[in-house]
């Protein structure tokens, strides 16, 4: 069973559910900070998907660029929540 | 993509959710750590059988460092209160949001004319989702539907019980 788009799709969409359950869910606010990089992952596994089955001709990588963009993005941005909850907290 | 490509595919789509589920709603930050980590893997194994090895290693490397972020002795609990009138205030937008779209949806129309470049071609892609694959996006978006609402069930079913 080939993996295709919709495969691609159906798991992109699992994962952004998933973290967004999580952020929703959870009462602690760094907990719920800490979904968010999950359902970024589901986003960037969306557009390495799109990449890879929608380039008709050549490489187009513009994909796997935002996918490298919201890893990035998903690290700053859960240092940046817990390092404000953390001073929040010690105070 | 042959079958060794699919295998992985699907053994990392496996451990990504499984990881992204663990990150929610595993109860001490150790263990959602070592979740993060599993669902970095995942991610990784994911954009590997994709032709994305360069993301692949810097969503391994990111993700790794969300796991030693979570599971760090910084990691500091904040219990989240939001006043009502926020919340109202919240739902009073997503109400004008709503019906900002119903009037777009009823007012609006769309350019008919075909626009296939881009680097995407998304018209391709609208194509296989919308023509081809027209169940299965439907089943996407319910499963999306269902998750929504399922959470905010959830949410509210807590917030009875305080």
């Amino acid at each position: 069973m080939t993996p295709t788009l919709v495969a691609v799709i159906f798991v992109a969409g699992g994962v952004v559910a998933a973290g967004a359950f999580g952020a929703a869910w959870r009462r602690d606010a760094s907990a719920a900070v800490a979904s968010i990089p999950v359902m970024f992952a589901g986003a960037g596994v969306a557009f390495a998907g799109v990449a890879r089955f929608a380039a008709a001709g050549g490489q187009h990588l513009l994909g796997q660029e935002l996918a490298v963009l919201l890893a990035i993005a998903a690290l700053a941005l859960l240092g940046l929540g817990l390092g404000i909850a953390g001073r929040e907290s010690a105070r | 993509m042959d079958s060794l490509h699919a295998i992985g595919f699907y053994v990392s789509s496996g451990v990504l959710i499984l990881g992204g589920l663990g990150v929610a709603l595993m109860p001490g930050r150790d263990i959602r750590g070592l979740a993060m980590a599993a669902a970095g893997a995942g991610l990784a194994g994911v954009y590997l059988s994709l032709s994305a090895a360069f993301a692949a290693i810097v969503a391994l490397v990111c993700y790794l460092g969300c796991a030693v972020l979570v599971a760090g002795p910084g990691y500091r609990s904040v219990e989240s209160v939001v006043s009502p009138m926020w919340r109202q205030v919240g739902a009073a937008g997503a109400a004008a949001l709503l019906a900002l779209l119903a009037y777009v949806a009823f007012r609006g129309d769309f350019v008919t004319a075909r626009y296939s470049a881009g680097p995407l071609d998304v018209g391709a892609v609208a194509n296989l989702l919308l023509a081809h694959d027209t169940l299965a996006t439907e089943a996407i978006a319910a499963l999306a539907l269902a998750a929504a609402a399922g959470a905010a069930a959830a949410w509210r079913m807590r917030d009875r019980a305080r």
